[in-house]
Parts: structure tokens; C-alpha cells; sequence
């Protein structure tokens, strides 16, 4: 069979150019011999673990940990009637060893089931990247090689870097509550004073950044960084954030029940936005159609429902700390939750099975291997 | 008016002003080589009306909204007369066909197994059992 096997070297680098996902990229060498030969092993060389603060021969050093969010599911020719997936966040720690987290927050799977395949091969699966998550970290030298969360931030991080990483820029949620920016050659972070951010998302090229009155503004990276209104207020709820779905940036509202319990906020409504550009304002949205958002701790991201578990769209998966009750660290589904943006419901999601199985534990597919080959 | 020869004898008489979207053209018109006609021995006709019918479009449509709309059509082809297009476009060196081409293949591949990979480009696997080891453990990684 003459024909795609032939195609000539640099063409088939153009196309590979234009794959965003290091898995997509690595299915394609894995397709025959002559593309094998012809695709370097990745045309982003950038580590998940990539240094902010050089450590200098002190014992430690301020990194960023690039966590991806995968969408895994059987090649199509594999795949039956019913739509079955399996939503993982991995974070690589050397090349070739990875560590699960639970996709909406920060807990680290631990305990695998029995039959889980100790090597993981990717080229089995479709593989879409669905988002990716940023995490700053102090590495201690320390043999455990234990790691401790930076102090310097909550929330998102994001971050933005050119394709061989000589240049970068983060903008993260400083303690205060304020913007802090950090460019490759900086010393430290620059603090943004003009806003107080709920949280921050990398869109279309810009850096977006909301407060808690839902005013959003683009950060143009500069000395000094300058903010431009993309939309203004809106009258509602207690905590914004900020969503890519579909091509779009989207707006989450979070109406908080404090009530209950001053300490823990319980999250009792969700209103969806969308933007609109010109008339500079968010524009609610009552039904998100075929979509499903994540709001999870560090990251937000969307799937499109019919692709990602067979069940309806028009919801939201989402963490809240009112979900962790004591001595259930060890659940996979601790903390995150369900909203249904169709009839309000909502509800833990041990209470949603069909939206849980996503999650944890692994679809029996993943243990087989019986599919042939590469 | 220029005179293009496709691979299997096909004539096709082309504005040049559309001509000169295929830049390959556009030198030879340049270096006086297209009064008797210009000869393309690697685009058979069937191949070569699509590229002309792409470079007309895009010489008389202004609107970036219509064009998008317009190549989204055009590109509905089957694997084989996407592989021929993408060749004659690298061939006769029309970037916005070549980007349209390179980009359509690209999302084709997203998200994809090998597998499936090889399902929608009729392509073998021609690995031998060693190869498709070595292979298979460098897209595997141990979780700790």
C-alpha cells in the first residue's frame, strides 16, 4: 500500500506541527516504521518539572509541576454501543514514571486495584488532553524527596512559555488576594495591585483575570502589567471561575450556603456565562447543551459529554471542601460533587454513579490486554 | 490565459492571475517558460482541477467568513484525494491549500490510538514484533 506510509518527511513534520498533545504526537510515531523514523520524540522538549527560582547550589528550589488531564477510551474499532472513558490527571515525575491525581483536586491515588497494569501503555488508548494543571512547589533535596506547596499562592496558576521554554511567564493568586506575576529573569514575584483576583485562566493567547464581582480583565505582560476590561460586574453569587468550553471563555458563578457553616462554605447554585466580547459584558447562559464543566481546585476544563460517559451534558463537576468528611481522605470521590444545570440538582458524586464511574475506579478495559499490538 | 497540462493529458486553461497562487507557476510564467503551455507530470487531472478550483475561490472571495465555510466543504474528500492534494499542493507550492491539507490531516489524527490511526489512512503496520516491544515501552510509564 503506497500512499500516506510514503509521504515525505516534511510534510509529515507540518502536520505533526500543528498536534498539541504529546500523546497525539506519540501516536502518530507509533503508526509505521517510516513515520517512526521521521518524527522527533517531541517537538516541545519542556519537562513537567520546570524550575522558576534557580536553585544555585542552595538545598532547595521553587518549581512548577505541569500536571495533564487525560481523556482516555478504547481505539474506536474497539469500542462497543455504550461510550465508556476514563478521566485521569498524571503528573510526571522522571521520564516514564507518572503518579495519578484525582482530575478535580489534589488527592493522589495511592492504592491501585489488584490487576492494575504496572506499565501503562498509552498507544492503547484514544488519548485527548482535556486541560492541563499547574502546580508551584519547594523541592527539598531531602532523600525522601518529599515536596511542600509553595506559601506564596492559592489557587490557579497559569502559565505561558515560549515552545523551547527560554522564556515564560506565570501569573498566579498571591496570598493577599492580589495578581502576582512572574517572568523568566525576575528575581521575584511582581505584585498587580489594581485587582483582587477569584481566579485566573490562559485563553486564546491571553491571560484572563476575574474578581469576585465577576469584572474580568485581559493582563497584557509588561513592565508594568496592564489590565483592559473585558467585562464587567455581575449581581449574584460568592466565587467566580473562569472556564474554556467549546472554544469559548465561560464564567461560573458559585453561590455559596454560609449558613451551615461559617468555616466550610457549601456551594447550593451555579450560573454559567458566556462572553460577549463587544458589548463587554457576561451574558447568562441557561443550558450548556452537550457540554460538561470541571471546576476543579487548580484547573477548570470541559468535555463534551456525548464523547466523554454517554450521559447528558449540561452539567458541572466541581470540588467543595464540605464534601470531606473526616477519616475519608482515601475516597476517590471526596470532595467533588455534581450540579445539574437542568433541574438544579445537585449532590456528592457517589449519588451520580453514572458520572462517578469517569473517575475512579478504572474501566475493566484499561486491565486488558488482549488488544493487540502497539 | 495559461495552459496547464495535468499527468494524464487533461488541459486546463487558468487565469493568471489565479495561475500565480501556485508559486511553482508563478516562477515558471516569471522565467518565460509558459507560452506553449506549462506541463504538470506529477498532478493528474482530476487532482489538478480541485487545486484550480481552490485557487479560483480564493482569488474572488474577499469575505474570511465565507472562505472558511467554503473549505470546509471542499476538504470533505476521501483519504486517498486528501493525500493527492496534499502532495500537488506541496508540488505546486500553494501554501493555503498546503495549510488547509496539513490542518484537516491534523485533526484527523487528534485524540487518536495508532490503531485507529492506521484504520482511516489505509496504512500497514509494517513494525516487526521487536519493534512494536520497543515501541510499546516507550509510550508506557509505570505508575508509582
Amino acid at each position: 500500500m503506497a500512499g500516506w506510509s510514503q509521504l515525505p518527511k516534511d510534510l509529515l513534520l507540518l502536520i505533526a506541527q500543528r498536534l498539541n498533545t504529546h500523546f497525539d504526537l506519540l501516536s502518530l510515531r507509533s503508526v509505521c516504521s517510516s513515520w517512526h523514523a521521521f518524527i522527533p520524540y517531541s517537538l516541545h522538549p519542556l519537562p513537567s518539572r520546570f524550575p522558576i527560582l534557580p536553585t544555585n547550589g542552595t538545598s532547595w528550589g521553587l518549581y512548577l509541576s505541569r500536571r495533564r488531564i487525560l481523556h482516555l477510551r478504547l481505539p474506536e474499532s474497539h469500542c462497543q454501543s455504550t461510550t465508556s472513558s476514563w478521566l485521569i490527571k498524571v503528573e510526571e515525575d522522571v521520564p516514564d514514571m507518572a503518579h495519578l491525581v484525582n482530575p478535580l483536586s489534589t488527592f493522589q491515588f495511592r492504592h491501585f486495584p489488584p490487576n492494575f497494569p504496572k506499565n501503562f501503555a498509552f498507544s492503547r488508548f484514544r488519548v485527548s488532553e482535556l486541560g492541563q494543571e499547574y502546580v508551584l512547589q519547594y523541592m527539598n533535596h531531602r532523600p525522601s524527596g518529599e515536596a511542600d506547596e509553595g506559601s506564596l499562592h492559592k489557587g490557579k496558576v497559569t502559565f505561558s512559555c515560549t515552545s523551547n521554554g527560554d522564556d515564560f511567564v506565570m501569573l498566579t493568586i498571591h496570598v493577599s488576594g492580589k495578581l502576582a506575576m512572574f517572568r523568566h529573569g525576575n528575581k521575584k514575584l511582581t505584585l498587580i495591585d489594581d485587582m483582587s483576583c477569584d481566579d485566573l485562566i490562559f485563553f486564546n493567547g491571553e491571560f484572563y483575570a476575574v474578581d469576585k464581582t465577576g469584572r474580568t480583565v485581559v493582563v497584557a505582560i509588561g513592565s508594568p502589567p496592564v489590565l483592559s476590561l473585558v467585562a464587567d460586574s455581575v449581581s449574584g453569587g460568592n466565587k467566580k471561575s473562569l472556564v474554556e468550553s467549546n472554544g469559548e471563555l465561560l464564567m461560573v458563578d458559585t453561590y455559596f450556603d454560609q449558613v451551615i457553616h461559617r468555616i466550610m462554605e457549601r456551594a447550593v447554585r451555579f450560573k454559567v456565562f458566556k462572553l460577549d466580547q463587544i458589548r463587554r459584558v457576561w451574558v447568562e447562559i441557561e443550558n450548556l447543551g452537550d457540554q460538561i464543566l470541571f471546576l476543579g481546585e487548580k484547573s477548570a476544563f470541559s468535555a463534551v459529554a456525548s464523547a466523554f460517559c454517554g450521559c447528558a451534558g449540561n452539567c458541572i463537576y466541581y470540588t467543595n471542601s464540605f464534601f470531606f468528611p473526616c477519616g475519608q481522605e482515601d475516597d476517590a470521590y471526596t470532595g467533588i460533587g455534581i450540579f445539574n444545570l437542568e433541574n438544579g440538582n445537585m449532590g456528592p458524586l457517589s449519588s451520580f454513579p453514572d458520572y462517578a464511574k469517569v473517575i475512579w475506579p478504572p474501566p475493566a478495559w484499561v486491565y486488558t490486554d488482549n488488544i493487540r499490538g502497539v | 490565459m495559461i495552459t496547464l497540462t495535468s499527468s494524464d493529458g487533461q488541459t486546463f486553461d487558468v487565469d493568471e492571475v489565479v495561475a500565480v497562487e501556485m508559486q511553482t507557476i508563478k516562477h515558471m510564467m516569471e522565467d518565460g517558460c509558459a507560452e506553449s503551455g506549462i506541463p504538470v507530470p506529477n498532478v493528474t487531472g482530476k487532482i489538478l482541477a480541485k487545486v484550480l478550483d481552490f485557487c479560483k475561490k480564493h482569488v474572488e472571495t474577499v469575505k474570511a467568513e465565507e472562505l472558511k465555510a467554503w473549505n470546509a466543504d471542499f476538504i470533505k474528500v476521501d483519504q486517498v484525494t486528501l493525500y493527492d492534494l496534499i502532495m500537488a499542493s506541496n508540488y505546486l507550492d500553494c501554501k493555503k491549500l498546503l495549510d488547509l491539507t496539513c490542518q484537516t490531516v491534523a485533526d484527523m489524527i487528534k485524540g487518536k490510538s495508532p490503531e485507529d490511526i492506521r484504520e482511516i489512512f489505509n496504512i500497514e503496520n509494517d513494525f516487526t514484533p521487536e519493534e512494536e516491544e520497543k515501541i510499546r515501552k516507550a509510550n508506557q510509564w509505570a505508575f508509582e
